[in-house]
């Protein structure tokens, strides 16, 4: 009752529980790894990640989840975050799963959520286009409704894992209005009219761009209401936002964490580089960037659970997520300088991530711009 | 478990409703007022008008015990107060010297609290704080103001400086060294100092937001023994500490709700780029506007969720990321924040915004004085010394 900042002890446990699984089955040299395989994630860890229950933390009970808040999922994502797993959890769990749940109908729910959870299905959102807007406006992939459902025809850039996704959760427009003419769709990617490249990029993930060619899809493949599911994409988009503020978080006590004991250990001009009072601005300058997102991000996950409006906090807890991730890294390489330029070292993982993560679900500009929007300015 | 509503019992609700009942039957129109910054001797007079009817609610010492004349209510319940009179542009407490209540609270003896609580409940005496020096700003164990006892009496030689509205209070808590062989930190102590005792002179140090502080001399200035407050030499660990220290987690200057006072402030620039057009089109929707409105939102927003951490940390006792140097953390980003904010509100009203009032001036000239008022964000150590202080104690970097 009142203010109370601290998580329950069943979520710390939720941290303790997962920074020691992922120190265990997540080494950086299974990160490294996953940059260079043709394979999208390892699917190993994945399904040890769901027999602990995590793939289906906040799916209801009736369809193989835990039932569990997003302040329960925070711990988890932060420790995600600190061990750069590869895995498409915020895409299949958090956003897909966040959607089927929402608007999905019911066969959907029962189809789907009981194998993500099992860690039997990857769901691939595929929301994003060439010109990467995250607004409604920039859902230009056509859907035609023919006799028998509909015909897809467009393009998704920045697909995560759509190479072993069995399903492809494709945002389309049935309709010219901005944002009501927004359906959403299940579409099997070896359907006739698919083709998919991966596409390399700075983070080292397996992102795919995918061309639709009138792909035709059943009537029931569309998830919730034709035409209408902008409101919950976007609901869906921001919570999932807070969960990626959660990973950033994670990775900046990591590399405050390496920044600090590198500060202390680095001797120049006979005394620790972290005695200069330079390199200590820049280690406080992570370590506020650390802490103002990790206070508005527990703050948006908490108005999620408490069923309060949280679309203007998401956005302010996001905003400060990409600008942290940024921030972070840049300070951090300023104390390493020449040592973390090199491969072997494990920060530059951080900072490739970090601007990947900086983008995901709405940049720095989209959120401030939502943050207004969201406050009716 | 996490919870971020102050009210969220029916009592508190009523609890917060009851205060601004109170604001809006007890403050006076139009309320600008704060005592830093405003000399005026007739707003001097409604403000203190309006205090004295807070503390017939006995409301300063709300939550104080009943035997020291407070109410006993909980921390919660002063939160939403503080809550309430920041969102009305008031202080949370008279005036500066608000650590004094506590650290007779907490170090004070029983006799020092029936003595000094009463005159601080009813408003009726005032305290500054004779902590700086010329010499010792931040860092604030160089002072060099002594004291030594003679026979029932303590004799204080030496030199304050910045007293905050020092002019217009009756008492000072005076930090000064007691045993100068000591270690620095060591040989400290507070006294309490009546301001009219012979030998106590204070001259203005009229600042650049339109407020007095105060150089305040004390010259062979003699005060009874009892006015030692806490243990001799030991004021370092008991009043430092109560300035941000470690063991009062909710005091300055980490961020309170005094702090808070941003908010109302830029609820007002909000809406003034609501209303307010500029080559034909809204303030609010010029996209360069809203970036920074949305930065600046973001930054005010981390003040509140601050406040609400430094709250919660007090009362569950649970040490944050940074043990020690968590309040300096919040109070690095405050300090700041606070001239950014005003930098940038300058710069989004334009031009306008350095007319000090009158027809031409936007939001009443309230940017051109909280513009210059923001360079007061030095008060209780400059964000260098708390970035020093968490590079040091939180961080673990060598010193």
């Amino acid at each position: 009752m009142g203010i109370d900042l601290t998580l329950t002890e069943e979520q710390e446990l939720i941290g303790r529980t997962a920074n020691e699984f992922f120190e265990k089955n997540c080494p950086s040299s299974l990160v490294r790894e996953y940059e260079a395989t043709a394979s999208d994630y390892p699917s190993e860890l994945w399904t040890k990640m769901a027999e602990l229950g995590w793939l289906g933390m906040p799916f209801p009970e009736a369809c193989g989840g835990l039932g569990l808040g997003t302040l329960d999922m925070y711990p988890l994502l932060v420790e995600m975050g600190r061990h750069l797993v590869p895995c498409p959890y915020l895409d299949t769990v958090a956003l897909a799963g966040e959607l089927i749940c929402s608007i999905g109908s019911e066969s959907q729910k029962k189809t789907l959520l009981p194998g993500i959870a099992a860690g039997e299905i990857i769901v691939a959102p595929a929301i994003m286009e060439a010109d990467g807007s995250y607004g409604p406006k920039g859902i230009q992939l056509q859907a035609q409704h023919t006799g028998s459902g509909f015909e897809l025809t467009g393009a998704k850039t920045l697909v995560a894992c759509a190479g072993a996704a069995q399903w492809l959760l494709c945002a389309a427009r049935t309709d010219p209005n901005p944002a009501d003419g927004i359906s959403l769709f299940l579409v099997d990617p070896t359907t006739s009219g698919i083709s998919m490249e991966r596409t390399p990029n700075i983070a080292g993930y397996p992102l795919y761009a995918i061309t639709f060619d009138s792909v035709s899809v059943p009537a029931d493949a569309v998830v919730g209401e034709t035409g209408s599911a902008w409101p919950s994409l976007y609901q869906a988009m921001m919570k999932a936002a807070v969960l990626q503020s959660a990973m950033v978080i994670g990775a900046g006590e990591r590399v405050l964490e390496m920044t600090t004991n590198y500060a202390q250990e680095r001797e120049q001009f006979g005394q620790a580089i972290g005695k200069y009072q330079a390199v200590q601005y820049l280690c406080t300058d992570i370590a506020i960037h650390y802490h103002q997102t990790s206070l508005l991000t527990l703050q948006a996950a908490w108005r999620i659970d408490a069923g309060e409006s949280f679309l203007r906090e998401a956005a302010l807890a996001k905003a400060s997520a990409s600008r942290a991730a940024a921030a972070m890294t840049f300070a951090a390489h300023e104390v390493h300088a020449g040592v973390a330029f090199i491969s072997d070292y494990d920060l530059q993982l951080y900072t490739r991530r970090a601007k990947h993560w900086e983008y995901n679900l709405g940049d720095l500009r989209y959120h401030l711009d939502r943050a207004c929007a969201e406050s009716g300015i | 478990m996490v919870d971020m509503r102050a009210d969220d019992t029916p009592e508190l609700q009523a609890w917060r409703q009851e205060v601004r009942d109170f604001l809006a039957e007890a403050l006076p129109e139009p309320w600008t007022f704060w005592y830093d910054y405003d000399e005026d001797p007739e707003s001097w007079e409604r403000y203190l008008t309006f205090w004295r009817k807070v503390a017939e609610k006995r409301w300063v010492s709300l939550t104080w015990p009943k035997e020291y004349y407070g109410l006993g209510r909980s921390a919660i319940e002063k939160w939403i107060l503080d809550e309430e009179f920041v969102a009305h542009d008031v202080p949370t407490y008279p005036v500066i010297g608000r650590q004094v209540s506590e650290l007779l609270m907490r170090h004070g003896t029983h006799e020092q609290r029936l003595k000094h609580l009463k005159g601080i409940a009813d408003v009726s005496v005032l305290w500054g704080e004779g902590y700086s020096e010329p010499g010792a700003g931040s860092d604030l164990a160089g002072l060099t103001t002594k004291a030594h006892r003679d026979g029932n009496e303590w004799v204080i030689n030496g030199q304050k400086t910045l007293g905050t509205a020092a002019h217009v209070c009756q008492w000072m808590s005076v930090l000064a060294r007691t045993d100068p062989d000591g270690p620095r930190h060591a040989g400290l102590s507070c006294f309490l100092v009546p301001l009219d005792t012979p030998g106590v002179e204070m001259l203005p140090l009229n600042n650049m937001a339109d407020g007095r502080q105060n150089m305040t001399y004390f010259d062979d200035v003699r005060i009874p023994a009892e006015n030692l407050v806490g243990d001799e030499n030991q004021a370092w660990t008991q009043v430092w500490f109560g300035m941000g220290g470690d063991k009062l987690d909710n005091a300055l200057p980490g961020t309170d709700p005094h702090t808070l006072r941003i908010i109302p402030l830029f609820a007002r620039v909000l809406r003034y780029c609501q209303q307010t057009n500029r080559g034909g089109q809204r303030l609010a929707d010029d996209p360069l506007i809203r970036q920074q409105l949305g930065e600046l939102m973001v930054g005010v927003e981390t003040l509140k969720v601050q406040a609400f951490e430094n709250y919660s940390r007090a009362q569950t006792r649970k040490p944050g990321k940074f043990g020690a140097a968590s309040s300096h953390l919040s109070a690095a980003f405050h300090k700041e924040f606070w001239p950014h904010l005003a930098q940038v509100c300058m710069e989004i009203v334009g031009p306008m915004a350095q007319l000090k009032g009158g027809r031409w001036a936007q939001l009443n000239g309230e940017l051109e004085h909280y513009f210059r008022a923001s360079f007061g964000n030095h008060a209780g150590g400059t964000s260098q010394l708390k970035r020093m202080v968490l590079a040091t104690r939180g961080l673990g970097l060598p010193r």
